[in-house]
């Protein structure tokens, strides 16, 4: 879902911008974090508990809490709700706490 | 109120010589501590327990210790888990000397028993994949070393005592001790008057302090130690990482988060227990060095602790010739985490007047009024 429109903000066009999601393609739009490209293709689950392994999502918004932690282009742990969605970025969802090698 | 025997201090060593003394059948122990269990340096240190020591009084305390830690659930009968994750230290060579010095340790070591070994830089890198090896000459490595839940590990010996009848008080701060014709006689809180003819010193950082109430002078400081903890990742280190040469200590907890920390030289001896800045950019140069992988991850906290430091870096346990009933347990030196077990075996058996599982001449007080010569671990961050 996006805020098209409002009674005080405007809200110009923005540059589409292409990405995948566990390999599918999918589009966010120029100014966009991560984790709001995803929201505005309906994903909201983002991440999962460590213990019992249950949906979370959004939660600080402020790349404190880690509940948005996801793999973008191989990289695990990516706060994506403070990081910049970029032209043909990969992202999947993590599992567990995120694997180095 | 009186006691038979109070303790001074909550931490991994007073809750350990606490149920050291309840599970022979002492009655009427009280501790006493200024916060609460674990909040000196136990809670605050880095929990790696190791057998791989450069003296032989050392190697013993740690092995003797280990032993324990290994039982340690089923002998506290801890509903919990200390966490105790067995998986070696590798201990880095990064000079000549330091090559050198390990291959003497290495042999006094395995002369008591303790399987550790040498290594080469290959087989440093086998065993902690991500590590530079091109930064070491070469390693030592005995599995028997490993890393505990600090906290856990103090509640576990903290209930175990009071399950015996051990009186915890807390938060209650000592500010004198009462000493008559050489014997102790009382101790003073801030929130009463204890009558007892014997008091163990394991205040750690304040031990100092404590001492000169019952009018003793012991050769301790306290020195600020700093340490930190990263994000949790997936498992990719068994070991603790170790060099002494180049002051680094890393360590994957079984949460998955690294916990690290080093030395600082210039340490004022205070009890300064702030963090800063500089520790945080000199811990991150140094990491990178040697496990350049880790050197990616976030810094989630940071925070220090006092190292109680002896001039021989070995723990000065027993009695105090010029006062009866005075008893001590501290100068750890940064290591007072690992010899707990022993630390409370040893202090039960010279308190209650039983033969001791290891001469502690080289322990006592004593050592260092004789101008005789210590013998100085040098093993340490
Ligand atoms: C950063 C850091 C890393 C470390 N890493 C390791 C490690 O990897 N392995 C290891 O074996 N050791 C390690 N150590 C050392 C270890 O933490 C200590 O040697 C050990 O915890 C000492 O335990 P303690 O019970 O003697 O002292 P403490 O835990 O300091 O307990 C002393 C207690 O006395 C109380 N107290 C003090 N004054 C008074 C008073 N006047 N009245 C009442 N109570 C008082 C305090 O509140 C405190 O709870 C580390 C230490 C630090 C700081």
């Amino acid at each position: 879902m996006r805020i098209e429109q409002h009674p005080i903000l405007d809200f110009p066009e923005r540059k589409p911008i292409a990405f995948t999601f566990e390999g599918g393609p999918m589009l966010g739009r120029e100014g966009d974090t991560i984790a709001a490209a995803l929201h505005a293709n309906g994903i909201s689950a983002l991440s999962e508990s460590s213990e019992l392994h249950r949906p979370r999502g959004f939660y600080c918004a402020i790349g404190n809490c880690s509940s948005c932690h996801m793999v973008v282009d191989g990289i695990p742990n990516v706060k994506t709700c403070i990081t910049p969605l970029r032209e043909g970025m990969a992202v999947t969802r993590q599992a567990g706490k995120g694997a180095y090698r | 109120m009186n006691a038979e025997i109070l303790i001074i201090g909550a931490g991994i060593s007073g809750t350990a010589i606490a149920w050291n003394l309840a599970r022979k059948g002492q009655k009427n122990i009280v501790v006493v501590d200024s916060g609460y269990p674990a909040c000196g340096a136990t809670g605050r240190c880095g929990a790696g327990v190791r057998e791989q020591w450069a003296t032989k009084m050392n190697c013993l305390m740690a092995q003797k210790s280990i032993a324990f830690f290994e039982q340690a659930n089923e002998i506290l009968e801890y509903p919990d888990d200390v966490e105790f994750k067995q998986e070696g230290y590798l201990i880095l060579a990064c000079t000549p000397e330091e090559d050198a010095q390990f291959t003497k340790n290495v042999a006094l070591q395995n002369s008591l028993g303790i399987p550790s070994r040498k290594v080469t830089r290959e087989e440093a890198k086998q065993i902690v994949p991500h590590l530079n090896e091109k930064a070491i000459l070469s390693a030592t490595f005995c599995g028997k070393d490993g890393h505990l839940n600090p906290f856990k590990m103090t509640d576990a010996f903290y209930r175990a005592a009071k399950r015996l009848g051990v009186v915890f008080l807390f938060p209650e701060t000592v500010e004198g001790i009462d000493v008559s014709d050489g014997k102790v006689v009382a101790v003073r809180t801030d929130k009463r008057t204890i009558a007892t003819s014997k008091v163990v010193d394991a205040a750690g950082g304040f031990s100092g302090e404590i001492a000169k109430m019952a009018g003793v002078s012991i050769p301790v400081y306290p020195e600020r130690h700093e340490i930190l903890v990263t994000e949790p990742i997936e498992k990719i280190q068994g070991p603790m990482v170790m060099s002494f040469s180049k002051n680094l200590y890393c360590q994957q907890v079984p949460h998955g988060s690294f916990v690290m920390g080093r030395g600082d030289p210039g340490a004022k001896h205070d009890h300064d227990i702030s963090s800063g800045w500089r520790f945080l950019d000199e811990m991150a140069k140094t990491v990178r060095e040697f496990l350049p992988l880790v050197a990616k991850l976030r810094v989630i906290r940071q925070w220090a602790g006092s190292y109680t430091m002896s001039p021989d870096r070995q723990p000065i346990l027993g009695t105090v010739p010029e006062v009866e009933g005075f008893y001590l347990a501290c100068g750890f030196s940064g290591h007072g985490f690992m010899f707990a077990p022993m630390t409370g075996l040893l202090m039960s058996e010279v308190i209650l007047g039983e033969p001791t599982t290891l001469d502690m001449t080289e322990l006592s007080l004593a050592r260092f009024h004789q101008n005789q010569a210590i013998e100085i671990e040098k093993s340490v961050v």
